[in-house]
């Protein structure tokens, strides 16, 4: 087998708990999310246009994130997405969830973790 | 090189993306920004700005395949409604307005859920106001005509043959007139038909009643124009005078004011009109008559008929002598009396004239509720159908308040965040019904278009006997009555989440994703599971009666019938006296009616394909006259025998309707008018009244002959499929022609019986073109309509069990579905943790199956206990028979599976890292 694919099948699962978490700091725009994203997890994962604002669409229709234009002084518009009132309850709610899942995983296949 | 247009890349790749302009701009000009920042960051890595461009354009991908995920994801972000402010001036109008607003646009917003909900509610009020309208109309409404409850009929009954629904003798009345205190008044009246040659137009047949000068006053009907029967013309050897019906006074006179005096031709005579029946004067007539031991005239022949002309009866003592019965009796009750103490008087009096005259001998008298002979034979199957209906009703009630249920428990956190914003509980409960008050508004709408369809559909199927049907409207009350209680269902059940979120632990709903968890839910859930046990109880009580139903109907297929009525076409006339005489003095040789009818047969077997013909008087599936009769030698023996039904059959009969000969022969060329007269007798007769005796060459005395026993035929049921052939006593036709002329042609032909319906009314016109063809239909059918009613209420109970198992289907799929939502995140844990798809399949299945066997478990018993009222309904089978009741498990069991099946295969195919995120 080729190298393991980490990739989609993984990344669209987590997609909706990664940008959350980066939307909790505080508000940014689409192409920012994706940067911290790739920053935060050292290149390891990447978010492309592609899949990048359907996301976001989405999480945004669920009324989880909110994203409105913002002008700030000098520059062209841009449409910030911030975390809403329900989207921090589901973060919550999701990392527990992939707590749970993790150390059920963990227990089964014995991962190594490393720090952050 | 120039900054790259990256709003013109975006919207060249992708050039539509939802179908709003100003969405799309909108989403271009994001995407714009985040390719113009990629290309920058490439750039300041050292990147040429050729290779940067290519990549940052690579990151749309495939445009199409983008557009539409940009689409799909963006869809939904068409604004959800808002719900009502709550602040403002209060206004009842205006919020009201805004209330149900908000409930359409949330119906719209999930389809699905709405229309399951409006077509289940759409099919209960549809279902129940069409039913409840035929009972209303039949049964509930008044009469049209003075105190119903005063009216009586009274029957002769006849010890000897245990009989006791028998028409009276015209001097029995009139001394019943006389001496009874128990009764104010007495009509009597006696059903005919008679051909009306309209002028310049075809002859047709019509139902008439011979009535007494009383009957219309007693029963407070009023000809309008016109007036009853006056003493006069109710006086033997009066005028020839008629009432007809308002149906006749449309047809044929349009109407005309001046109808009164005009004449019509009643077979060939003259006859002139004095008044029109209103339309809605039938008292029940037709019950009545198929209530009599015999006399019952057209309603044995064609269900539907309705009287369409009066003739005053001139009831002459001196030829309406006291041994014929042609007179049905009705009576008024007196003031004070009731039917038992009229019973008890006229027992008394029919005593004393047994007493004075001989031909008396056995008879008494029956006194029985007009209602009760009017309503009797329907009351059971209506209410047996209307508790079916009401059932249904219930379902889908019951349905609703589950999808409101699942629904609610979806909306707990809607509630739960306006809650919290501060809306009171009693704005949320009114919003709440607000919703569902267009659910139910929307639901009626269809019911009522439904209810009016269904309704014309089984008005169309119902059995004529049933009284009034053809009365039947879409009734008001029962529709509001029906659409009220799908109001109140909707009403009560969608606005439980709110009362119930308001309940729970708020901080509880808010947090948990759905309602997992949550306490509500679980109670929630028991319910459900309570009402989809109830729902499936429901469809198991249907399900058995259709069952038993269907047993019954095909109990009733397989009976030996003796004939076999397919490949036989029936076609009646009658042969009016005035131009084939049928005068006492001659009979049996009725030369005329004895040549027409040998015509008749020497053409029609001449037709193709015709295989045997043959004339009778009564067809297999008409019971006929009953007569007295002795067997010569054993006079003194057959004193106390029992009147036995009479057939007039032509040579042709016994191999036309292939009923085998079991002994002797049958009729033949050979046996004329002038011939030594015989006679055949069934079966039946045989084995009760010639058990050791050798019934061939014995002597029959019938009408003044004594008739040679010839032959000996299988018993075929006259009397209806579900009864035992009486004792019959076969004669051929021409030793024994009828008076009043009336005949039957039967045709057995090789191909079929589409176009010889037509073939033998052609040649009854080309033999006489002024007699009227009617009741040409095939045997068969004629047949199945003796089943109409318990045809009618198979095949509502079938339909109803379908609606039934279908809204517990959808109901146990529902609660599986919403059951396997709720527990995504679990099952998406076991079947990461490795649990077996069967495992998991199992976990669903398990749940459907206890659902399921509770509800068949429940449904059992309440059938057991209610399948009762179909026992008249019932031929050959018990209302606990075993098969109808296994063979619902294996029917319900199928489609509990299915509904199952669906949510179980859902939870397999959970993906577990989708599931632990939701």
């Amino acid at each position: 087998m080729a190298k393991p694919t980490l990739t989609s099948e993984m990344k669209k699962g987590s997609a909706e708990l990664l940008i959350l978490a980066i939307l909790e700091d505080g508000q940014r725009h689409g192409y920012e999310i994706a940067r911290q994203i790739e920053r935060r997890s050292r290149g390891a994962i990447s978010f492309h246009v592609a899949s990048l604002y359907p996301m976001l669409y989405r999480l945004e229709a669920r009324s989880l994130i909110e994203g409105r234009w913002v002008e700030k002084a000098g520059q062209r518009r841009r449409r910030y997405y911030r975390l809403t009132t329900e989207g921090t309850e589901v973060l919550a709610a999701q990392r527990s969830l992939w707590q749970e899942f993790f150390v059920g995983i963990n227990r089964v296949a014995r991962l190594r973790t490393t720090s952050t | 090189m120039k900054a790259p247009d990256w709003r013109g890349i975006v919207r060249a790749s992708l050039r539509q993306i939802t179908g709003d302009p100003a969405h799309d701009e909108e989403i271009a000009e994001e995407l714009a920004q985040d390719l113009a920042e990629r290309f920058d960051d490439y750039v300041a890595r050292g990147m040429s700005k050729d290779r940067a461009l290519e990549l940052a354009i690579a990151e749309l991908a495939e445009p199409g395949t983008l557009a539409r995920s940009l689409r799909d994801s963006a869809r939904p972000r068409r604004m959800a409604p808002v719900p009502p402010t709550m602040g403002g001036k209060p206004s009842m109008w205006s919020d009201l307005v805004m209330d149900l607003k908000y409930g359409a646009r949330v119906l719209l917003r999930s389809r699905g859920f709405a229309m399951a909900a409006i077509l289940t509610l759409a099919i209960g009020i549809g279902a129940t106001t069409s039913i409840f309208s035929v009972v209303n109309a039949v049964l509930l409404r008044p009469v049209p005509f003075t105190d119903m409850d005063r009216l009586a009929m009274v029957w002769e009954t006849d010890r000897n043959t245990g009989t006791y629904r028998e028409p009276a003798s015209l001097p029995d009345v009139l001394d019943l007139q006389q001496r009874s205190r128990q009764f104010s008044s007495f009509a009597t009246f006696a059903p005919a038909e008679r051909t009306i040659t309209p002028p310049g137009g075809e002859p047709m047949r019509v139902p008439i009643l011979f009535g007494s000068r009383e009957l219309l006053p007693l029963l407070g009907i009023r000809p309008s124009p016109g007036h009853v029967f006056t003493n006069a013309e109710d006086s033997p050897g009066g005028p020839r005078v008629a009432l007809i019906s308002d149906r006749l006074w449309a047809r044929q006179f349009q109407r005309a004011p001046d109808v009164v005096g005009r004449t019509i031709r009643l077979n060939d005579i003259e006859t002139t009109i004095v008044g029109v029946v209103p339309a809605e004067a039938d008292f029940g007539t037709m019950q009545i008559l198929r209530s009599a031991a015999y006399g019952r005239g057209f309603a044995d022949r064609d269900l539907r008929s309705r009287v369409d002309v009066w003739l005053p009866l001139q009831g002459d003592p001196r030829t309406l002598v006291r041994d014929t019965h042609p007179l049905l009796v009705l009576g008024r009750l007196a003031p004070g009396a009731t039917v038992a103490s009229a019973q008890e008087e006229l027992t008394k009096i029919m005593a004393e004239l047994e007493a004075a005259y001989p031909s008396n001998a056995a008879r008494g008298a029956f006194i029985e509720s007009l209602s009760d002979v009017v309503f009797s034979r329907v009351r059971g199957t209506l209410w047996v159908l209307l508790a079916a209906v009401g059932f249904v009703l219930l379902i889908a009630c019951v349905n609703v308040a589950n999808l409101l249920l699942a629904r609610g428990a979806g909306r707990l956190r809607e509630v739960a965040v306006r809650t919290a914003m501060g809306a009171p509980l009693p704005r949320l409960v009114r919003q709440f019904a607000a919703e569902n008050l267009v659910l139910a508004a929307v639901s009626a709408v269809l019911g009522v278009v439904l209810a009016i369809l269904s309704l014309r559909l089984l008005v169309s199927l119902a059995p004529a006997d049933i009284p009034r049907i053809a009365d039947v409207r879409v009734d008001g009350i029962v529709l509001s009555v029906a659409m009220g209680l799908a109001l109140v269902t909707g009403l009560a059940f969608g606005v439980v989440p709110a009362v119930q979120a308001r309940r729970a632990d708020l901080q509880g709903a808010l947090k948990a994703d759905d309602s997992r968890g949550a306490t509500a839910g679980r109670e929630r859930s028991l319910l459900r599971s309570t009402l989809v046990i109830s729902e499936v109880a429901l469809a198991v009580v249907l399900l058995v009666g259709a069952g038993l139903l269907v047993k019954s109907a095909w109990r009733l297929s397989q009976v030996d019938t003796g004939y076999r009525a397919d490949h036989v076409m029936k076609a009646e006339f009658q042969l009016p006296g005035s131009r084939y005489p049928a005068v006492g003095a001659q009979w049996p040789n009725f030369v005329e009616i004895h040549r027409f009818n040998d015509d008749l047969l020497r053409k029609v077997t001449a037709l193709p394909g015709v295989e045997g013909a043959a004339i009778v008087g009564n067809h297999p599936v008409d019971p006929g006259s009953q007569n007295s009769w002795r067997v010569v030698g054993r006079e003194a023996e057959g004193q106390n025998w029992p009147e036995v039904s009479i057939r007039r059959v032509s040579s042709g009969y016994f191999e036309t309707v292939q009923l085998p000969v079991r002994a002797g022969r049958a009729f033949e060329e050979r046996d004329g008018p002038t011939d030594p007269t015989v006679s055949i007798i069934n079966e039946a007769l045989a084995k009760r009244f010639f058990e050791g005796h050798e019934p061939l060459g014995q002597q029959i005395r019938l009408w003044g002959s004594a008739r040679t026993i010839v032959g000996v035929v299988k018993d075929e049921r006259i009397l209806g499929l579900s009864h035992e052939a009486p004792p019959l006593i076969y004669l051929p036709f021409r030793q024994a022609p009828s008076f009043n002329g009336a005949e039957a042609l039967l045709v057995r032909a090789s191909a079929g019986t589409s176009t010889l319906g037509a073939s033998l009314r052609g040649a009854v016109v080309q033999l006489d073109p002024r007699l009227a063809v009617f009741g040409v239909q095939p045997l068969s059918a004629t047949v199945g309509d003796s089943v109409a009613q318990q045809r009618f209420v198979m095949l509502l109970l079938i339909a109803f069990a379908g609606v039934a198992i279908v809204l517990a289907a959808i109901g146990i799929h529902g609660v599986l579905s919403y059951t396997v939502a709720q527990r995504r995140h679990e099952l998406g844990i076991r079947v990461a943790l490795g649990a077996t798809p069967e495992r998991v399949t199992g976990l669903v299945l398990g749940q459907g199956a206890r659902l399921t066997v509770a509800g068949l478990a429940i449904g059992v018993l309440a059938a057991l206990a209610l399948t009762r009222v179909l026992a008249t309904q019932l031929y050959g089978v018990s209302t606990t028979d075993l098969t109808a009741f296994a063979a619902v498990i294996p029917v319900l069991g199928a489609v509990a599976l299915l509904a199952t099946w669906l949510p179980a295969r859902r939870a397999v195919r959970l993906d577990p890292l989708e599931a632990m995120r939701d």
